[in-house]
């Protein structure tokens, strides 16, 4: 799988360089700024952009206009943003780019590498990956509108843990069920969201979209 | 001062004085038509006409001094009573038949009241110098305030990183350390003590973060006081509406205290309120920052209640700002701060 690192603290970059090349990754290049970033992706072909969210050169928010920019040159591109802190604000922005292939995570979540190198090759794959605090928080809202209000709090729970972009069978291990009661569940929230009958992966990606939109805020 | 229903009490007062002057007229004019028809003689109406004029004439030389501006007006209210009152004794004089001119004494210590008042007026150090005292007294209030609020900022930054983040690394080195040791007498006991490591070393990045997260957040740096003041709406746990805008970015430290102002105000909400909605109104306005936040929850928020918003409007103080809280027993609440400020070009 080809990588490309967008990161500007070299110590951080070569780390992940390191851990992603410890796991069978192939990574293409290594940069420092959105500039180069883009160039990369021009030239040549990238299975998913790993992309820190602070870069030069104002050292804000670069890595996610970045991030945005490359899914408008090529969409659905799949992206995985990293960042020391993590905004609902951000994923939403994120999210706006399409639903595919991006992911949003906070660094300290490299550490648990295995579950990091998954969300990658997930991300890669089309999928969809928020970091469990941007999940947390958008849990914590007591749901009235509809149709997120009709789901039982189990479905909820349910869909944060797909919103984090854990499997099924990690998901039943999480709380401690069957797979089959998760499966379960998860055709009650396509259900209960009208999501047609679709491939089983798109449907993911919608409900999690659906999760983040119904508590978009109401004023623009 | 206004009324209940709005006017300031002068305009009720100059319909009062018209109608005044209404019936005074029409009295006037009674008299003169009954001294007319009862055959003349000496001219009596004279002495009624000047009773009725008196009142009026008083009136309206209060009316015209408190037209002065602020400041100035009970100077400017003396003068013209004095004008008033010498030229009704004038009246009185020429009335009585302009014998001997008596009014020059009565009319001489009135001008010399008036003028002593005057020279005192004028006298006084000058509103400019007032002023500029006064502003000294509040710049060394708020001086001395916000180095109390920034030292006590220092001093618990430096406590949680002690207490926090430095503890854990000390921790993680400390079990890496020994894990080191072991890999070659006790392997086994190694994978445990890098677990640890690892979930102690992550401890404490959660640390700093939220030691961060209170000096300055980082989305407010990223998006200014608009954008983070959105994001922050979104991580509140009831839905919280944002209105208005900025148009430009204000000097870090107004942005960093608006922002802590809205988040407090807003912790205040999920804590003591009980609302199901709150709301974050922005805007800049003739040089002027103003921010509101309210709920329509239970009302009863106050100022020096908490030291919360005590706090908060200590730290706008530094900036000439100030914090209103308007919240009557059983709601709404509304928190107004308004700082003036000039906003530079929004960032691109």
């Amino acid at each position: 799988m080809r990588v490309v690192i967008a990161e500007d603290l070299a110590l951080l970059r070569d780390g992940l360089s390191r851990l992603l090349r410890a796991h069978g990754f192939d990574v293409v290049a290594e940069v420092g700024d959105p500039v180069a970033l883009a160039a990369v992706l021009a030239g040549q072909p990238v299975d998913v952009a790993i992309v820190d969210v602070r870069m030069p050169p104002t050292f804000t928010n670069e890595g996610l206009v970045a991030a945005i920019a490359a899914r408008a040159r090529r969409p659905g591109m799949p992206v995985m943003v990293l960042s020391q802190y993590v905004e609902q604000l951000y994923a939403r922005e994120l999210m706006l780019s399409g639903s595919e292939g991006i992911g949003y995570l906070l660094k300290d979540r490299v550490a648990d590498v295995q579950t990091f190198v998954d969300a990658v090759r997930r991300v890669a794959a089309g999928g969809t990956v928020l970091d469990p605090k941007v999940v947390a928080a958008l849990l914590a809202r007591p749901e009235r509108r509809e149709p997120l209000g009709r789901l039982t709090p189990r479905e909820r729970e349910v869909l944060g843990l797909m919103a984090e972009g854990r499997s099924n069978a990690a998901i039943a291990g999480k709380l401690f069920v069957t797979d089959k009661a998760i499966d379960k569940h998860i055709n009650n929230i396509f259900m209960k969201l009208d999501l047609p009958m679709d491939h089983d992966d798109n449907r993911r990606v919608l409900a999690v979209l659906r999760f983040l939109q119904d508590s978009a805020p109401t004023a623009t | 001062m206004r009324t209940a229903r709005g006017w300031p009490w002068y305009a009720r007062w100059h319909t009062v004085l018209r109608f005044e002057a209404f019936l005074s007229a029409a009295i006037g004019l009674a008299v003169g038509l009954g001294w007319a028809l009862t055959g003349g003689g000496p001219f009596w109406p004279g002495w009624v006409w000047l009773g009725l004029a008196i009142p009026l004439g008083l009136q309206a030389a209060v009316r015209w001094g408190l037209r002065a501006p602020k400041g100035q007006r009970f100077l400017a209210v003396h003068t013209s009573l004095s004008f008033a009152l010498a030229v009704m004794l004038l009246l009185i004089w020429l009335l009585g038949g302009a014998q001997y001119f008596w009014p020059v004494w009565p009319i001489a210590g009135l001008a010399i009241v008036l003028g002593v008042h005057r020279w005192v007026v004028g006298n006084r150090p000058n509103a400019r110098e007032q002023a500029l005292a006064d502003r000294v007294g509040v710049l060394t209030r708020t001086r001395r305030g916000a180095l109390d609020v920034q030292a006590a900022e220092l001093q618990r930054i430096e406590r949680d990183l002690h207490d926090g983040a430095q503890a854990r690394l000390v921790s993680v080195a400390m079990s890496l350390g020994l894990a080191e040791s072991l890999l070659e007498t006790k392997p086994d006991l190694v994978a445990g003590l890098l677990t640890e490591a690892r979930t102690t070393a992550v401890a404490a990045l959660d640390d700093l973060r939220t030691v961060m997260q209170g000096i300055q957040p980082p989305v407010l740096a990223d998006r200014g006081l608009e954008g983070a003041v959105r994001a922050l709406a979104l991580d509140i746990a009831v839905p919280v509406t944002v209105t208005g805008g900025v148009g430009g970015r204000a000097p870090l430290p107004v942005e960093s205290a608006a922002y802590f102002t809205v988040a407090e105000c807003l912790a205040n909400v999920i804590k003591h309120s009980n609302a199901m909605s709150a709301w974050v109104d922005l805007r800049h306005e003739a040089g002027v920052l103003s921010v509101a936040v309210g709920d329509n929850g239970v009302g009863g928020a106050r100022i020096d209640g908490g030291t919360g918003l005590r706090g908060v409007a200590r730290r706008l103080e530094s900036f000439d700002g100030t914090v209103t809280v308007s919240s009557p027993a059983g709601g709404p609440t509304t928190v107004t701060m308004e700082v003036p400020c000039e906003l530079s070009s929004p960032k691109t």
